[in-house]
C-alpha cells in the first residue's frame, strides 16, 4: 500500500482527485489537508509515502511547504495552470498533473512511482523506519528551493553542508542552494556514520571524499568529489581517524 | 520664370534685342531646361531626397556646380557655332566663361533650392502622417491584448470544480457551465467594443464570482452595493472583471480563512464611481506581475486621456480598496 495524503485548498478538487484515485487500489488515502500548515502537520504525524500537492494555496505555496519539511515524501504536484510553476517543473523534471486531471496521466505518474521506488515497500523495512524515525536516512530526499529553482535531492548526493549565518549551503552536482536550517540542527538529524562534522562551519559526506591530506597543527585537509577543500579541525581529526581506522 | 530671369539678365547687360538675341535666348532656355532636367533625374535616381539635410546639401551644391558648368559649355559652344561673324572665341577659362557660369548659377541655384525644399516638406509631412497611423495601430493592438487577457488559472480551476460537481450537485454543475460560457463569450466579444453597459459587465462579474464561490465555498463572501441609476452607464469591458479577478487572486486566495469582496457602484456629479474592496494586504496585491493594475491604468489612459482616475489603497490594515472614476459622457 502507498500511504497517501492529498493537500489542496479546494474541497471539490480533493474530492475529484479521491474519486480518480479509487481506480488505484494500491493508493490508500490516509489524510487530507486544506493548506500548507495542515499539510506539514499531517506529514509529520503520519509520515506518508506519497503526497498529492497543490501549488497555489493560501498562506504558503506547495513549494514553500515542501522546503520546510526535514525530509520530503514522494510528491506529485497538481496545478490548474501556472506559468511560474510549470517552468520549475520543466527545469527539474518533477512529476506534475494539470487540473482537471486526465486519468491516463494519473496512471502514468503512479506507474512511475512503482518503477523508481523499490525502496517504498522493499528496501526499507518497517522496523528500520520505526527505530530511526527522527534520523534522516541516506536514501531520504529533501526538497530544496532557491529563488526560482527547486530540486529533490537525495541526501546521499549531498557532498557538503556549509554554514552561512542562519542558513546552510548545500553542495550537490553543480548546484549549491541555501536552505533555512542551522548546521547544528542538521547535525542532530543526519546519520553520523555518513555525515561528519569536519569543523565549525562544515559537515561533509564521508562517502564523497576524494582525497585526504595531512594539514597544519595535526589537522587534515579533505578534498571532496566536487573539488571543494575542507579543513578538519584538530579535535575532529582525532575523531575522524578513530572512525576511519575501525 | 527661367526665361523671364534670363531676359532680365540680358537686358541688364544692355544687349540689343534682335534676331540674334532671340536665338541665343532659345539656346539658353533649352540648355537650361535640358541640364536641370538631367539634374532632376539624378536627384530622383540617387535617392538624394531621402537623405538627411546635412548630407544632402553638399551633394546638391556639387550637383549645382556641375550643372552650371555644363550649361555654360553648352551655351558658349552653341553661340560660337551660330556666330557667323567668325570672331572665333575659344572655349577656355576666360573671365567671360566665369561670368556665364555665375549667370547660370543665378538661375539654377534658386531652381534647385525650391525643388529640394518643396519635396523635403512634402516628405516630412507624409512621414508625420505615417507615424500617427503607426501610433494608432499600436494603441489598438495594446487595447486588444489587454482586453483579451483572461486568467487561464481561473478557467482550468473552474473546469476542475465543475467536474467534481457533476456527481455531487448536477444542477449546480449545469448552471456553472452556463456561467463559464458567459464569461468566455464576453471576453471574446469585448475585442470588438470600446465600452459596454455597466449592467452587462456586472452580470459577467456576478457569473465569475459565482464560479469562484464554487471553488472557495465559504471562504468567499460577496456583497453588492449597486445604485440603480449606474446600470446604463458605459464602461470599458472586462475592466471591473480584471479588478475583481485581482481581488480574488491576490486577496481572497491568499487568506487561509478567506474573506469578503464588496462591489460598490455610485453616481457622482461628474463621474461614475466604482469601488472593489477585498480582504487582504496591499503588499500582496499585484506584486507578482501587476498586470491587472498596469493594464487598468493604461486602458483608462488610452480611452479617456487624463479624465479618468484609478486609485488602490489599503484600509484598516486588512482590506484593500480599488477605486475607479469614469467620466460621464
Amino acid at each position: 500500500m502507498i500511504r497517501t495524503v492529498i493537500i489542496d485548498d479546494e474541497r471539490l478538487a480533493r474530492n475529484e482527485l479521491k474519486k480518480l484515485l479509487q481506480e488505484f487500489p494500491e493508493i490508500e488515502i490516509i489524510a487530507e489537508a486544506a493548506n500548507a500548515n495542515e499539510g506539514i502537520e499531517k506529514i509529520d504525524t503520519l509520515n506518508p509515502d506519497l503526497i498529492f500537492l497543490d501549488i497555489q494555496m493560501p498562506g504558503k505555496t506547495g513549494f514553500d511547504m515542501l522546503s520546510e519539511l526535514d525530509k520530503a515524501p514522494d510528491v506529485i504536484f497538481t496545478t490548474a495552470y501556472d506559468d511560474y510553476a510549470l517552468k520549475a517543473f520543466e527545469v527539474n523534471a518533477l512529476d506534475y498533473l494539470l487540473k482537471p486531471v486526465e486519468p491516463r496521466r494519473l496512471a502514468d505518474a503512479i506507474q512511475k512511482l512503482h518503477l523508481e521506488d523499490g525502496r517504498l515497500g522493499l528496501a526499507e523495512n518497517d522496523e528500520e523506519i520505526a527505530v530511526n524515525k527522527s534520523l534522516l536516512h541516506e536514501t531520504d530526499q529533501v526538497f530544496v528551493k532557491d529563488g526560482e529553482r527547486c530540486w529533490f535531492v537525495k541526501l546521499a548526493d549531498i557532498r557538503l553542508f556549509e554554514s552561512v549565518g542562519n542558513y546552510a549551503k548545500i553542495y550537490f552536482s553543480s548546484h549549491k542552494p541555501l536552505i533555512l536550517k542551522s548546521l547544528n540542527a542538521l547535525e542532530e538529524r543526519l546519520d553520523e556514520k555518513v555525515f561528519f562534522r569536519a569543523n565549525r562551519k562544515h559537515i561533509v559526506n564521508l562517502r564523497l571524499i576524494e582525497k585526504i591530506e595531512p594539514y597544519f597543527n595535526g589537522g587534515l585537509l579533505l578534498e571532496l568529489k566536487g573539488g571543494e577543500k575542507i579543513e578538519v579541525s584538530r579535535r575532529q581529526t582525532v575523531k575522524f581517524k578513530e572512525m576511519m581506522s575501525l | 520664370m527661367l526665361v523671364v530671369v534670363l531676359i532680365l539678365i540680358n537686358v541688364l547687360y544692355g544687349q540689343r534685342i534682335d534676331k540674334q538675341f532671340h536665338l541665343t535666348l532659345w539656346i539658353l532656355v533649352l540648355a537650361g531646361i535640358g541640364s536641370t532636367h538631367l539634374f532632376r533625374m539624378y536627384i530622383q535616381g540617387s535617392g538624394l531626397l531621402l537623405l538627411p539635410v546635412e548630407k544632402a546639401l553638399p551633394r546638391l551644391a556639387f550637383g549645382v556646380l556641375i550643372v552650371c558648368l555644363l550649361d555654360t559649355v553648352l551655351r558658349i559652344s552653341a553661340i560660337n557655332l551660330l556666330d557667323a561673324s567668325g570672331s572665333n572665341r575659344k572655349l577656355e577659362l576666360s573671365p567671360r566663361f566665369l561670368l556665364v557660369t555665375v549667370e547660370n548659377g543665378l538661375c539654377i541655384i534658386p531652381w534647385t533650392l525650391i525643388y529640394y525644399f518643396f519635396h523635403y516638406i512634402e516628405k516630412s509631412r507624409t512621414q508625420q502622417l505615417d507615424t500617427l497611423k503607426l501610433e494608432a495601430l499600436v494603441k489598438e493592438l495594446e487595447l486588444k491584448t489587454i482586453k483579451s487577457h483572461i486568467n487561464p488559472h481561473f478557467i482550468f480551476n473552474a473546469l476542475n470544480s465543475i467536474r467534481a460537481l457533476i456527481d455531487e450537485n448536477p444542477l449546480r454543475a449545469r448552471t456553472a457551465i452556463t456561467e463559464l460560457s458567459n464569461i468566455l463569450r464576453s471576453s471574446m466579444q469585448t475585442e470588438k467594443q470600446e465600452t459596454v453597459f455597466f449592467e452587462k459587465e456586472l452580470n459577467i462579474v456576478k457569473d465569475y464570482l459565482a464560479l469562484e464561490h464554487i471553488r472557495f465555498e465559504d471562504r468567499l463572501k460577496v456583497q453588492y452595493e449597486i445604485a440603480e441609476n449606474t446600470l446604463a452607464q458605459p464602461i470599458p469591458p472586462m475592466m471591473l472583471q480584471t479588478l475583481v479577478e485581482n481581488a480574488i487572486k491576490h486577496g481572497i486566495s491568499k487568506q487561509v480563512n478567506g474573506g469578503t469582496v464588496t462591489i460598490v457602484s455610485q453616481m457622482k456629479e461628474s463621474y461614475h464611481k466604482l469601488v472593489i474592496r477585498n480582504t487582504g494586504r496591499l503588499s500582496n496585491m499585484g506584486n507578482e506581475d501587476g498586470f491587472g493594475l498596469i493594464s487598468t491604468r493604461s486602458r483608462l489612459q488610452l480611452l479617456f486621456g487624463g479624465q479618468a482616475n484609478f486609485y488602490i489603497r489599503e484600509i484598516n490594515g486588512n482590506m484593500v480598496e480599488a477605486e475607479l472614476h469614469i467620466p460621464l459622457t
